[in-house]
């Protein structure tokens, strides 16, 4: 009972995180396009005057897709049709089972671990369901009965099979480092040192295995089964409404599995470099107070550059919103307050328990940190590369990164003979 | 004949042959002029034509000189180009240059002549100059701006020497002589519309024309007026769908230069309200719309015992409504039918283009009694193509009884309001066809503007009637028509009616004067 | 036979480093963050105009909606002489003269019609004009409607369409 308890919770927090992060990436491809592109990006929906710097655009594309009408072709296989988008986010939802945020929480003496389910095959299964989201992929294609969504799922297929060779291969060297399939190892054996991190004793690896996963997840450069160029939109050509949106999701979603995977396999998961949790819970008194100084004073800063601007700009619009700079000012300085308010509650003098959950909370941050930094990384190499021709993908695939990654397996083997 | 040299080329003409005349024929094209006209008498008012005669000592006209033995004559020298702009230059001093307002704008002898010979600065304000009377009306059909005229009386002569009214003069004299109409007189004869013609500038411009169009937006289709039966050509000026006036074309054999007010007007009739614009069947005692199919239907059933053509049908029309109503009986209409006053000039007492057609294709015209007598002579139902009988033969209505009565024409009048069957048809400007004058001359008259939508070609609708009615082989298309028509009317056996020449035919076996009755 | 050289086709052979593309892609990487760092630290200098509150201004000449002249009583100066809708390219300008009341004016547009939608904005009928009666000077080029019928402006509309961008 207390089993389901738990995982139900600790389900509710990834799906709210995952989730969340969504709308989140949406406005950040949307703005990081822009800025890089020396444009403004999106700034004209508003709540009352507020924008968020346009993230409160993702409201009004759902509120746009979920009255957009349902269409289907004519011709098009109406239960594959119909079940393709929900596989493909469905598929793209179950990975994260196995993926640690955090070692442990404990409460009441009793400790929990941070991941769903705690597989000793946990990579294989990690492999195992993301090769699974190609189906829905292949299936929205070939059901929508579209010459365009069809080429698009077979170049999805090709490019699978292509780079999963290599992606399992490149995770091999880290396999053999760790001896464990297990992620929670994988992770705990990264702590301490920041070149205990498997980018730091697997470098190749980590360089093909984060290559394979943008191929894996479709962005770009190797966002080919889309294609907007040649393919018109690929696979999701036929796809309107909320069908197209869990597409769009499902997306979205995977690039975040992508950086959860690069962050647990090789970039230490939910580990601070140095700062393990024995020094974190020794040194509470110390680290919190400062904290939340730093924190104090960073949002006052930002409250008084937010205050700065609602007197500049009184009246730039001439409606709501000339309200918003003092809103967020409101909005931060109260933030600065609630962190300078906490030393009432004695942050220097914290307990025992306290500490370890302050220890488990500042690792769950660093694990979703680093999970939305290669988000980032995500975006950023979209709007910075272009697209790659079918025939480099493939020779990039197979002759490139398949002999790379034995190579990279043979070469760690003999190394760990050695050592 | 007599050896001219006109700018270095030696040439032959017969004796009293005028210097303008020989000069056009050396040059290509004619010297610049206002006042020669070809119809009117020399006034050599204007002195435009001015050229170079060697062995006199100044420039001569052209135009009131007469081609003499030995004449060295250049009309292309510096000197003549000279005395040209500054006869124009003198011509525009007091012209007030208001061509955006002035209809004459496009076909303007002084815009023409300027571009080609002036083409000069000019030397005077526009405050200076001499102002004059606007836009007065001076008869039922034409408007006198007397700032814009160049007095160079060609008016004054037509109506002197033309129509031999006299109504217009040159009154008083250097830079305030001005044209106008004599003391309690009016322009108000048949032809004053002539005299806007014949007016270089736009001094004269008609009212009827005024404001409506810029001339240089409209397009010309040459045809025949529908007027009478002299037949004067003309050209129909249109612009979408729509006739803005008719102008005399130039026939040697018909009416020359001119053309009466009367036949002038009659383009008013395509644009009537009264046009007829779809095929109507008469239900429950009135007329209702119906579509084609029922209309085929209803006819299909009909047997056909009188058919009456009217004058104001084409050659073709009348020849297949004769060859329809072979069967039974066929008449031409009512003979006393579109007949007014004639004058000596060009109109004629007969009011219809074609009556000499109906003599050809054997369509026998009765006089209103005889024309009921032949109704109830007949059984079945009545054709009724063209023309009034219901109006112009009384008790014709009676005679027809409780017998179907299907008009086929285009204007609603006392026939259509009581036929049984309304078929709209073309008028004159909507349809090919031809009009055979009252001295048998043929002429074509070609479509200009469109039809309204529901109405048909009369001559299509017949030849479906004649094929429905089991004819195999009923022309098909207007060039088969006319082959068929040719081998039909004996005085056209010769012809080839399709390769018509722009002044028409006039067949030598025709039998002469058959429309008239004067 | 000899085998032919062959060229590289975006010339030269590119290096090893070049080939392993992976400092070439940090280095486009770096490019594309330096231009969101600065954009970041400089938002009001993006070049990006803000339509609905900002407007680019242009130049004099720019041929906005086009405006009909007024007399001194504030009746059209446009005679009616078609010389506008004769240039026009796109048959969009339709007159229907009238006879004025003042001989010396003689005619006037009774009907003076501009349907925006097929205007092409060429500005051949301000060329055209021999008074001067219709200019393209309003700068007014934000033209939008619901229906094709708001965009056939009459002679009343033009007259009143001032070239500071007012409607009255």
């Amino acid at each position: 009972m207390e089993l389901v308890v738990s995982s139900l919770l600790k389900i509710a927090f990834l799906l709210t995180v995952i989730l969340g992060l969504v709308p989140v990436l949406i406005w950040a491809e949307r703005k990081g396009s822009a800025f890089i592109q020396d444009r403004t990006g999106p700034n004209r929906a508003s709540v009352l005057g507020i924008r968020l710097g346009g993230l409160v655009h993702p409201i009004a594309d759902v509120m746009k897709l979920l009255f957009k009408e349902d269409f289907r072709p004519e011709n098009a296989h109406r239960f594959l049709y119909a079940l393709a988008p929900f596989l493909v986010f469905f598929i793209a939802l179950l990975t994260y089972a196995v993926i640690p945020f955090g070692d442990f929480i404990r409460i009441g003496g009793v400790e929990y671990q941070l991941v769903v389910a705690d597989l000793n095959v946990g990579i294989l299964y990690v492999l195992a369901i993301a090769s699974l989201g190609t189906y829905g992929v292949v299936m929205g294609g070939w059901a929508s009965n579209n010459k365009y969504a069809f080429l698009g799922a077979v170049r999805s297929t090709s490019q699978m099979i292509s780079y999963e060779i290599s992606m399992g291969l490149s995770i091999i060297g880290l396999m053999l480092i760790f001896s464990s399939l297990r992620l929670t190892d994988i992770v705990a054996g990264q702590g301490g040192a920041i070149w205990n991190w498997g980018f730091a004793m697997q470098p190749l690896g980590a360089i093909l295995f984060i290559v394979a996963v943008f191929a894996e997840t479709n962005r770009n450069p190797f966002d080919l089964p889309e294609g907007e160029s040649e393919l018109v939109s690929g696979y999701h050509l036929e796809y309107s409404s909320m069908k197209f949106a869990l597409f769009f999701m499902a997306e979205y979603t995977n690039m975040v599995i992508g950086a959860a995977l690069i962050t647990t396999l090789f970039f230490g998961g939910w580990n601070i470099p140095w700062l393990t949790r024995s020094v974190i819970e020794g040194h509470a008194g110390t680290i919190l107070p400062v904290h939340l100084v730093i924190q104090a004073v960073v949002m006052g800063l930002i409250s008084l550059l937010f205050f700065r601007r609602a007197a500049r700009e009184r009246d730039k619009f001439g409606d709501a919103r000339d309200r918003e700079p003092g809103f967020m000012g409101v909005v931060t300085a109260l933030m600065a307050l609630g962190a300078a308010g906490s030393f009432a509650l004695k942050p220097w003098a914290i307990g025992v328990d306290a500490a370890s959950i302050y220890a488990t909370l500042l690792q769950v941050g660093a694990f979703v940190g680093k999970v939305v930094f290669f988000c980032w990384v995500f975006i950023w190499v979209r709007w910075t590369l272009p697209r790659f021709r079918y025939d480099q993908l493939m020779g990039l695939g197979w002759k490139v990164m398949l002999p790379l990654a034995l190579a990279n397996v043979v070469l760690t083997a003999i190394w760990l003979a050695i050592v | 004949m007599v050896k001219v040299t006109i700018d270095g080329r030696e040439l032959e003409f017969p004796e009293g042959t005028s210097l303008f005349d020989a000069c056009r024929e050396a040059r290509g094209e004619a010297l610049p002029h206002f006042c020669y006209h070809p119809d009117l008498s020399v006034a050599g008012v204007c002195r435009l034509c001015q050229v170079e005669v060697e062995g006199m000592p100044k420039l001569t006209i052209a135009c009131n000189t007469g081609v003499r033995e030995g004449m060295v004559v250049h009309t292309r020298n510096e000197r003549v180009k000279t005395a040209a702009r500054q006869i124009l230059e003198m011509h525009l001093i007091n012209h007030p240059v208001d061509c955006p307002i002035c209809d004459q704008a496009g076909e303007c002898g002084l815009q023409d002549q300027y571009m080609n010979h002036g083409l000069y600065e000019s030397e005077v304000d526009k405050d200076d100059k001499v102002h004059k009377a606007k836009a007065e009306v001076i008869g039922p059909h034409v408007i006198l701006d007397k700032e814009r005229c160049v007095l160079c009386s060609r008016c004054v002569r037509f109506c002197d020497e033309v129509t031999g009214t006299g109504e217009m003069g040159i009154f008083n004299r250097g830079d305030r002589a001005e044209i106008g109409i004599a003391p309690g007189k009016e322009l108000a004869n048949n032809y004053s519309l002539n005299t806007v013609d014949i007016c270089p500038v736009g001094a004269l411009t008609s009212r009827d024309f005024r404001f409506k169009k810029r001339v240089w937006l409209l397009k010309s289709t040459a045809s025949i007026c529908p007027g009478c039966a002299t037949g004067c050509n003309v050209r129909v000026d249109h612009e979408a769908g729509r006739i803005f006036r008719l102008k005399p074309r130039y026939n040697k054999e018909v009416n020359g230069r001119w053309m009466c007010d009367i036949g002038r007007m009659t383009y008013r009739g395509v644009h009537s309200e009264k046009r007829l614009d779809g095929p109507m069947l008469r239900g429950d005692g009135d007329l209702a719309p119906v579509s084609w199919s029922d209309l085929h239907t209803f006819l299909a059933e009909r047997q056909v015992g009188l058919w009456i053509s009217s004058p104001a049908q084409t050659l073709e029309e009348q020849a297949l409504l004769a060859a329809l109503g072979e069967q039974a009986r066929t008449s031409g209409g009512v003979s006393t039918a579109g007949r007014g006053d004639g004058d000596d000039l060009l109109l004629h007492g007969d009011r219809t283009p074609n009556r000499t057609g109906l003599e050809w294709t054997d369509l026998q015209q009765h006089d209103p009694a005889s024309l009921v007598a032949l109704v109830r002579e007949t059984s079945g139902a009545v054709v009724v193509h063209g023309g009034d009988p219901a109006e112009t033969a009384p008790g014709f209505l009676a005679a027809v009884g409780g017998r179907a009565l299907i008009f086929l024409g285009t204007h609603a009048n006392a026939t259509s309001k009581a036929a049984t069957v309304v078929v709209p048809m073309s008028v004159w400007a909507e349809k090919d066809g031809l009009f055979v004058n009252k001295d048998g001359r043929v002429q074509a008259v070609r479509r200009a503007v469109a039809r309204p939508e529901q109405a048909v070609e009369d001559w299509r609708f017949l030849v479906d009637l004649w094929s429905a009615a089991g004819c195999a082989d009923a022309p098909a298309g207007l060039p088969a028509l006319r082959r068929w028509l040719a081998e039909r009317v004996p005085a056209l056996n010769d012809l080839d009616l399709n390769a018509l020449p722009a002044g028409g035919l006039a067949p030598a076996t025709a039998p002469a004067g058959a429309g008239g009755d004067e | 036979m000899t085998a032919t050289k062959k060229a590289h086709p975006y010339g030269g052979k590119m290096t090893f480093w070049e080939r392993t593309y992976l400092p070439e892609v940090f280095r486009g990487m770096g490019i594309t963050i330096k231009h969101v760092i600065h954009n970041l630290l400089h938002t009001s200098e993006m070049p990006t105009v803000q339509y609905p509150e900002e407007h680019r201004s242009y130049s004099p000449r720019f041929r906005g909606r086009h405006r009909l002249m007024q007399r001194d009583d504030g009746s059209p100066r446009c005679v009616a002489c078609m010389m506008c809708s004769t240039a026009c390219p796109a048959d969009c300008i339709h007159i229907v003269a009238g006879e004025h009341p003042d001989p010396a004016i003689e005619k006037f547009p009774e009907t003076f019609d501009i349907d925006l939608l097929r205007c092409v904005y060429c500005g051949l009928c301000e060329e055209a004009c021999p008074c001067d009666a219709i200019r393209m000077d309003t700068g007014i080029y934000e033209i939008a409607g619901t229906t094709r019928e708001e965009f056939f402006v009459s002679k009343e509309f033009l007259l009143n369409n001032k070239s500071d961008g007012t409607e009255v």
